[in-house]
């Protein structure tokens, strides 16, 4: 197998506000092409801020951050929302336009499309999304969370950019709302290949979706590894402050039990009970 | 011990919708305890909640059938301003509740708006801010602290006005699991210390379910299920069909109940189920 060239690389990246905040510190990362990676850790240890500094919407303080390429520093906002999109965690921070078909149209038509690779661009997002018609004509305001986000993620995609950042994409919704968005972000990552990062506090959520964890510290990269791998090292997630899914804990409780200490989903636990039994 | 809610064959319609939010709603909540709420969005969860601080009728044009009484009276009997005196409400959306420039004038504003003394003020503040671990906050601008800290902070300016029940919409659904633990050890303390009813709606179960005596499932603007929290979470298959998921211990043992692996009760906590495990294993 051929070694894949990492489609976003960050060297060395400190980002400090301009109040002089530190929020992030010689953070070193490569990101190769459909990874789907969970960026997790407390609130206010730099996850948001990383994020929006791989789309270049923040330029490093010290360091950088090459993507497709591209020196964030240098390329401009045009160049950088057409390979990383960012979905804010709140969709209504993000939809403004009086109907969900011009909200879509908004970054095609700001980065200067014809009217029709605009038209091209809104319809392709809407399908991948599933957005029913009767809704595209809908003020974004009168549709369920689950559906804004879903049209958040559309206008996100109609920029074409190859990495999503979905920041908390469960947040309020329950269980099975957060499944369903959840298929649908893999579905984005398998069958239409796009590299997916998650923001999320939720772990039985990247148990279940993220082949890689990337666990964030005061500003710092603590872990990075296989979701299994980060999920053993107890050490290391004390110190972010997290704990691993309830099953993966349970299956880590007591070795005499004989349970991978890896395991990370419900399903995955049962097999292994059966096994043994 | 004395009901301080009692809810009868209540409905609400909003103005504008054709079906009621809820229906038929009968329930009952002890001085003292602790009530969580669970349910798909969209079950009127909500909804319930701002009956009971009467936020609605007061506040929404709508249709209502049936007695919501706290502490014994109809909600739309008190005074105005008296109920929210007994019931806070912390919102979802922590935003929706600010209006102050800084932190520390959010948390004061309800106060001095019920007239407390200055010392009064100061001592409640005090207690608050310690409570919650917000003191190096309060001269920042609510708009400027991270999603987490605004829901601590919408926490403490209700917590200031010391209502004897509590009730709090999804408190922690922008919290890291440290954060939301945090949030209910001041939970915890409140009910041990205090003896506050406190009612919690929320999706995440694992922090919810040690603390709850009695929990209520809601879909479809109706109650479905109340009962005291361990027998509430033996009829998992019908939280499942609901789309709600059990903690990941509990869901564990009841796909081990459903392939006949597994008779007995289902765990609450972590510690239950590893017990349980070694049980099973016979160590």
């Amino acid at each position: 197998m051929t070694e894949k060239a990492p489609y976003i690389q960050v060297i060395d990246l400190d980002f400090e506000y301009p109040d002089g905040t530190q929020a992030l510190k010689d953070i070193n990362l490569e990101i190769v092409k459909g990874e789907f990676i969970a960026l997790i850790g407390q609130n206010g240890s730099g996850k948001t801020t990383l994020s929006k500094c791989l789309n270049g919407l923040y330029k490093p303080t010290a360091g950088d951050i090459i993507v497709d390429g591209l020196n964030t520093k240098k390329s401009s906002i045009v160049q950088m929302v057409k390979r990383v999109g960012y979905v804010f965690q709140n969709p209504d921070h993000q939809l403004f336009n009086s109907n969900c078909w011009d909200e879509i149209a908004y970054g095609p038509r700001n980065i200067q499309l014809s009217d029709e690779e605009v038209k091209e661009r809104v319809e392709e997002a809407i399908q991948v999304v599933g957005l029913p018609k009767i809704y595209h004509s809908e003020h974004p305001f009168f549709l369920s969370k689950g559906l804004r986000q879903r049209v958040a993620i559309a206008s996100i995609l109609a920029l074409r950019p190859h990495v999503i950042i979905v920041d908390e994409p469960t947040t309020g919704q329950d269980m099975k709302q957060s499944l369903e968005i959840m298929d649908f972000l893999q579905d984005l990552n398998d069958k239409h290949g796009h590299t997916i990062i998650i923001i999320t506090h939720d772990m039985p959520i990247v148990g279940l979706y993220a082949r890689r964890v990337i666990a964030m510290a005061q500003a710092r990269i603590m872990a990075d590894g296989p979701t299994r791998e980060v999920f053993t090292q107890a050490e290391v997630l004390e110190k972010t402050f997290l704990a691993p899914p309830q099953i993966t804990q349970l299956a880590q409780a007591d070795p005499k039990l004989g349970f991978d200490p890896g395991t990370l989903t419900v399903d995955e636990m049962l097999a292994q009970f059966m096994k043994m039994n | 011990m004395s009901n301080v809610i009692e809810i009868e064959d209540y409905s609400w319609k909003y103005v504008n919708t054709r079906t009621p939010a809820i229906e038929g709603i009968n329930l009952t909540v002890e001085e003292g305890s602790f009530v969580g709420i669970i349910g798909p969005n969209g079950a009127g969860k909500t909804t319930l909640a701002y009956s009971m601080d009467g936020l609605i009728p007061g506040q929404y044009n709508g249709i209502k059938k049936g007695t919501v009484e706290v502490f014994g009276t109809e909600v739309e009997d008190y005074a105005k301003g008296e109920l929210q005196q007994l019931v806070g409400v912390v919102f979802s959306d922590p935003e929706a509740q600010f209006t102050a420039m800084t932190v520390e004038d959010e948390l004061v504003f309800g106060m001095e708006n019920i007239g407390l003394s200055v010392p009064e003020i100061r001592d409640r503040l005090e207690w608050v801010t310690e409570l919650t671990e917000l003191s190096h906050l309060l001269m920042k601008p609510p708009y400027e602290i991270s999603g987490g800290q605004k829901q601590r902070v919408a926490l403490a300016a209700v917590l200031a006005m010391r209502p004897k029940i509590l009730i709090l919409d999804e408190p922690t659904s922008m919290l890291d699991p440290v954060s939301r633990g945090r949030i209910f050890e001041v939970l915890a303390k409140l009910k041990a210390e205090e003896n506050n009813t406190i009612i919690v709606i929320e999706h995440s179960l694992e922090n919810l379910i040690p603390l709850a005596d009695q929990m209520v499932l809601m879909a479809d603007g109706s109650i479905l299920l109340q009962d005291e929290t361990q027998a509430f979470f033996q009829q998992s298959k019908l939280l499942l069909d609901k789309g709600l998921y059990p903690p990941g211990a509990m869901h564990f043992f009841h796909e081990l109940k459903m392939k006949n692996y597994y008779q007995g009760k289902y765990p609450l906590t972590v510690t239950e189920g590893i017990d349980l495990l070694r049980e099973i294993k016979g160590f």
